[in-house]
């Protein structure tokens, strides 16, 4: 059962993480708490079922194929690393120098648009994913891994491990740092700020709407309310690692999975949140800044 | 000071508007029909706005009532009781002669205060909570059984046809879900169950798998669950992913086709206590016809509920000549009706007498009732 709930944690937890990294990059670079992240999210998973029913209506590849899976994702990430930008561009680039209230209710304002936007688009009912994994997967002693579980650990973990490259290794990564550390100064060696923010939000969102489309299939369900709860679990993830931080992102979205997984299976499901967030409350008790919260500025 | 003074002014103005324009609606009869329109259980609340829509249609296609047509006005609780709450408050602003709704007893149980302090009729098409009626409101009625007939119909037949002893009873703390689950282990004691596990769940999540694997191992031969159908799709299906063998024994909110459509073959042989099969009851073929006509598809499971309680309720106002509310209540509750759903009656409490709650099982993609 350890074995199992391990298992269920770590694959609930790299989704987290996913989430977490948009809200975590964000407020690097703009201190901004991105409410709508969670709707990205959301739109990402329905966005993977037009891309699915689109492919499989005109017969473009087979339904249950590598190459059906590979183009909704990049479906996905493309749709919505553009509403991304967007909605940086339009809901919270004009506010930039206003004080820092005015765009944290702006981003309020756009998820309640994006919800209800999908809402009245899309219909209010459930709606149910394809299936595109077989049932099974690779059976333990105690339990057993299912494929869809093994391919969300998989993706999620190449996922960061390309992010931190991209962050760590390259120019635009550098200078996206360097943005994070003080704006002005960035600006006078010559980085080109406002192109850097989007494509933070850009990255940002299409890591979202990669863990869109894998819940989606995970959970075989979706509706357009899906990004509330996970836009509040992984922005406690972010939180718990130290907004701000990737690697605490990615640290912070795997404790938050395990310790619902574990506190479900042996203490109490129906309690399974007061103890995630109990966690939270101690942790920045003891913390402020999050587990990995500190370091952030010292390193370059 | 002087924009404090003129928000004041525009405000001012603004309530004399509203007010007028209020006062200038105030012809027709106005009934509220409430429910979660949209939200999660939009798929719910679009089956009990559509049987109060072909309700108020036929008559006000015979002319309306007292001489005046019926107006509908809708309010969205979303299955949020704090909404519902709202919503009731509305209602009394527009000075409806009654309320049909709501759907979740999370919801219609704090709206009746409301409508019990405005006095104003209440008809649910759905909320199968005991505490909605047993709470000595003479304004609440329901078209619906109740949670207690229904946890001891699932109950018996666990029991008794099943022959499961392993029970594991789950439920989604809800008002109806929590409610139908104690039922059911109030009904199981009574046939010498006691449960292995009895735990609940966070409805609107979507991981559902560390309490399943929890449960899997006390190897159990059965699981009720007490709640919706949305949550109930994805325990099904992460049940069977998990290996696990139980039959999932549910009630009257899973009863949806969405359950049976998404959750494909894991939700094959999974039992639901619902009311019999409506489209078999004689007096539903004329409702069951007209939504085809008027909607394109066929009833929902609350459709016939729905329909018969605006029936009740505009029948009693043509009935005594009156919107006043006392009266509507004494006269529902003295007359024998004969509704969609067969002839019915209600108690002093408001509560259907008869309510015969009967299992369906799903069998190829359809809800069968079990004989």
């Amino acid at each position: 059962m350890l074995l199992q709930q391990l298992v269920n944690g770590l694959t609930l937890g790299s989704v987290y993480a996913l989430i977490a990294l948009g809200y975590t990059m964000v407020y690097g670079i703009i201190e901004l708490i991105n409410f709508a992240h969670g709707e990205i999210y959301m739109l990402g998973a329905y966005m993977g079922i037009v891309a699915f029913s689109v492919l499989t209506t005109f017969h473009l590849t087979a339904p249950s194929s590598g190459a059906t899976l590979f183009l909704m994702l990049l479906a996905a990430m493309l749709f919505c690393g553009a509403c991304g930008v967007t909605v940086e561009r339009l809901a919270y680039r004009p506010l930039r120098n206003a004080p820092r209230l005015s765009p944290l209710i702006s981003a309020l304002g756009v998820s309640i648009f994006l919800q209800n936007f999908v809402m009245l688009a899309q219909g209010p009912r459930d709606k149910g994913f394809p299936h595109l994994f077989i049932r099974g997967g690779i059976d333990f002693p105690g339990g057993r891994i299912s494929s869809i579980q093994i391919f969300i650990m998989v993706t999620s973990v190449l996922m960061m491990v390309g992010l931190q490259l991209l962050v760590r290794r390259t120019k635009i990564g550098k200078a996206m740092r360097a943005t994070a550390q003080d704006k002005q100064m960035a600006t006078l060696v010559g980085i080109d700020v406002d192109r850097i923010i989007s494509v933070t939000f850009l990255i940002g969102s299409a890591l979202a709407a990669v863990a869109g489309v894998m819940v989606g299939m995970y959970y075989g369900l979706i509706n357009f309310f899906i990004g509330y709860i996970a836009g509040i679990k992984a922005f406690t993830a972010a939180v718990l690692g130290g907004i701000g931080s990737i690697p605490g992102a990615m640290l912070g979205g795997l404790l938050l999975g395990l310790i619902e997984a574990l506190g479900a299976g042996y203490i109490s499901s129906e309690y399974k949140d007061v103890f995630a967030f109990a966690i939270l409350v101690l942790v920045l008790v003891f913390r402020p800044s999050g587990l990995l919260g500190a370091d952030i500025s010292k390193r370059v | 000071m002087i924009s404090r003074w003129r928000i004041g002014f525009v405000t001012a103005g603004t309530i004399v508007v509203l007010a007028l324009g209020q006062a200038h609606a105030a012809s027709g009869i106005k009934i509220g029909v409430a429910g979660p329109i949209t939200g999660d259980q939009g798929a719910i609340g679009e089956q009990g706005k559509n049987g109060a829509i072909i309700a108020v249609e036929e008559w006000n296609a015979k002319g309306g009532v007292l001489g005046k047509k019926i107006e509908v006005v809708w309010g969205d609780d979303q299955h949020d009781p704090k909404q519902a709450v709202a919503v009731a408050n509305k209602f009394l602003n527009e000075g409806v002669a009654g309320v049909i709704g709501h759907y979740n007893s999370s919801c219609s149980i704090p709206a009746s205060t409301i409508y019990h302090g405005g006095k104003v009729v209440q008809i649910s098409w759905g909320s199968t909570n005991p505490q909605f009626t047993e709470r000595g409101l003479w304004n609440v009625f329901r078209t619906i059984g109740r949670d207690d007939q229904q946890g001891s119909v699932a109950a018996a037949f666990i029991a008794k046809k099943l022959k499961k002893t392993k029970v594991v009873v789950l439920h989604d703390k809800t008002t109806a879900g929590q409610g139908q689950a104690d039922e059911v282990v109030k009904a199981l004691e009574k046939h010498k169950i006691k449960p292995v596990y009895y735990g609940a769940i966070t409805q609107g999540e979507k991981d559902y798998r560390p309490v399943l694997t929890a449960i899997k191992q006390k190897n159990p031969e059965a699981l009720y669950y007490g709640g919706y159908y949305p949550e109930a799709i994805l325990l099904t299906k992460q049940m069977r992913e998990l290996g696990m063998k139980a039959v999932f024994v549910s009630s009257d909110g899973v009863w949806q086709q969405e359950y049976i459509d998404i959750a494909g073959k894991d939700a094959e042989g999974a039992y639901v206590t619902f009311t019999p099969d409506q489209t078999k009851i004689k007096e539903a073929q004329g409702i069951i016809k007209k939504h085809k006509e008027r909607f394109g598809s066929e009833v929902g499971a609350y459709t016939v509920y729905s329909y018969a309680a605006a029936n009740i309720l505009i029948e009693a106002i043509a009935a005594t000549k009156s919107t006043d509310s006392p009266k509507l209540a004494e006269h529902i509750r003295k007359t024998k009706w004969s509704t969609a759903l067969g002839p019915i009656q209600f108690d002093k409490k408001g509560d259907v007498l008869v309510s015969p709650f009967v299992v369906w099982e799903v069998k190829d993609g359809k809800f069968v009732e079990v004989r």
